[in-house]
């Protein structure tokens, strides 16, 4: 506990340490301590079954961790046990994008906006003024009315960040929100991320696009079987990694991703 | 062939086809609302309330309805638990249908994905929101199908409650009959009535279903704030075009 107060500055949205979790006997995160400060963006890259998935989700307690602190703005939610009295209120403030976009399929985009806020109490008119907007912020409005299953991939993981959006969070998550996008798509998608970034939001990414992380991040954050192997700023983590695991991780990525890209040209 | 003084009996048959409306649309009420109680008790992490929903549906699952029927009026009447027909006829309504309700109920919650409830969780919705207006919408429009089925099915076996004289179609039918004797044109007449209900009633059915599959938003709250949404979208639009 002292550790985290004492290394906690006022610009930390996020501060996590010693967080462990096992499924089955075993281990996913092995002891893993990180801080993510305000406006800043974080991008967390690794081989799949690394444990970066679980890393995110134990942020707002959609996994939880067998051991270790979390703090949200300051707050202590989870110290070896959950103690967030609160965790609607908690994750209203850590809002979350998943990889196969979980827009409720039932709801137009618009509608997918704003039922969070209605749910929380915003006033109705508020509620649809900021839905519109947000989805003005994706240049989704064209497709307000539309269904999930109407929309093409990128327009449905828009309109998930717009919803993620609407409860005006103090952090976003992303998991992998592009991996399951064509290439065209997930240029939609990172470039509402960039402007995001741009007006000063605070992310934490899960991500297979090296180069946009080494584009937008101010962090990079390498973890492999469950431990945080590397971690710093994108230049010197992707351009001149120091451990060695690093590095072999990043030559098998640039290989297999360059033959698909001669792939792509073909 | 027509010889029944029809004329005569039309007010029985008016009679029978509002009892036979009224069996109906309580039994149907009463058996969705008890089938979701059970679909809920099945779905519960709860043991103690899980096993006597299994119990539950099983038993009715597999048992006639007219067993059901003879049971609550002749059965429970016998031991001074006396119901009149309608109550009986409508409790046995209630308690067979739900028990076939709660399966179409509880697969399809079941079939509403994974990752909707854990969406609506992250976006920090309480787990009685989350089931009402994220689960049980979706939930609605799977169970669609079935539940129409079991509606139309329910109507017909109002006629069922003609052993207990619950004064519905098929017993006027009956009355008409001993009083008549031209059971063939009174059998013929009472069973194209059940047609002229059922018939548009399960198309009526089938196009509602289309309706809502096609998305078309039945609720009063989500039609307002889909015309506030689109007024707002065309403000800005022709803000943008002048």
């Amino acid at each position: 506990m002292t550790e985290v107060t004492e290394n906690r500055t006022a610009t930390d949205v996020l501060t996590i340490a010693g967080l462990s979790k096992s499924f089955g006997g075993r281990l996913v995160l092995d002891d893993v301590s990180l801080s993510v400060h305000r406006s800043t963006i974080t991008a967390i890259i690794g081989q799949s079954g690394g444990g970066k998935t679980t890393l995110l989700r134990c942020l707002n307690l959609l996994e939880r961790p067998d051991r270790g602190l979390i703090a949200v703005d300051g707050e202590p939610i989870f110290d070896h046990r959950v103690v967030c009295r609160d965790l609607p209120k908690l994750r209203r403030s850590v809002g979350m994008v998943f990889q196969r976009f979980n827009l409720f399929p039932h709801l137009t985009a618009v509608e997918n906006v704003m039922l969070a806020p209605l749910d929380a109490g915003v006033p109705e008119q508020e509620a649809v003024e900021r839905a519109v907007n947000l989805l003005r912020r994706v240049r989704l409005t064209h497709r307000a009315t539309a269904y999930p299953e109407q929309m093409s991939g990128g327009e449905q993981q828009r309109v998930a960040i717009a919803r993620a959006l609407a409860l005006r969070p103090s952090v976003l998550l992303f998991d992998e929100p592009t991996s399951s996008l064509d290439p065209e798509s997930t240029g939609e998608v990172l470039r509402v991320m960039r402007e995001l970034a741009a007006d000063g939001m605070t992310m934490v990414l899960v991500t297979h696009e090296l180069s946009f992380a080494g584009d937008v991040a101010d962090r990079v954050v390498f973890v492999d079987g469950g431990r945080i192997v590397e971690e710093g700023e994108p230049g010197q983590v992707l351009g001149n990694p120091r451990e060695p695991r690093t590095r072999e991780f990043l030559t098998h990525f640039s290989q297999s991703h360059q033959s698909q890209s001669h792939q792509s040209k073909d | 062939m027509f010889q029944v003084p029809w004329s005569e009996y039309s007010a029985d048959l008016w009679e029978g086809l509002l009892k036979t409306l009224s069996y109906t649309a309580v039994g149907f009420v009463g058996a969705a609302l008890l089938g979701l109680a059970v679909a809920l008790m099945r779905l519960s992490p709860a043991r103690l309330l899980r096993i006597p929903a299994v119990l539950y549906t099983e038993v009715f699952k597999n048992v006639p309805l007219l067993a059901v029927i003879f049971l609550t009026y002749f059965g429970l009447g016998s031991i001074g638990l006396k119901f009149d027909a309608f109550q009986a006829g409508t409790l046995s309504l209630v308690i067979f249908y739900a028990a076939y309700l709660s399966e179409i109920f509880r697969s399809a919650i079941n079939g509403v994905h994974g990752g909707q409830q854990e969406a609506a969780e992250a976006l920090g919705m309480r787990r009685i929101s989350t089931f009402g207006k994220v689960v049980f919408p979706q939930a609605l429009r799977l169970a669609l199908p079935g539940t129409n089925t079991m509606l139309v099915d329910l109507l017909k076996s109002t006629s069922l409650l003609v052993t207990i004289s619950a004064a519905e179609l098929m017993s006027q039918g009956r009355l008409i009959t001993s009083a008549t004797f031209r059971a063939l044109e009174v059998y013929l007449v009472i069973a194209a009535i059940y047609f002229v209900l059922c018939y548009p009633l399960s198309q009526g059915l089938l196009w509602f279903e289309r309706r809502i599959q096609a998305g078309t938003p039945l609720s009063v709250g989500r039609r307002r704030r889909l015309r506030a949404a689109k007024a707002l979208l065309a403000q800005s639009q022709s803000e943008v075009t002048a």
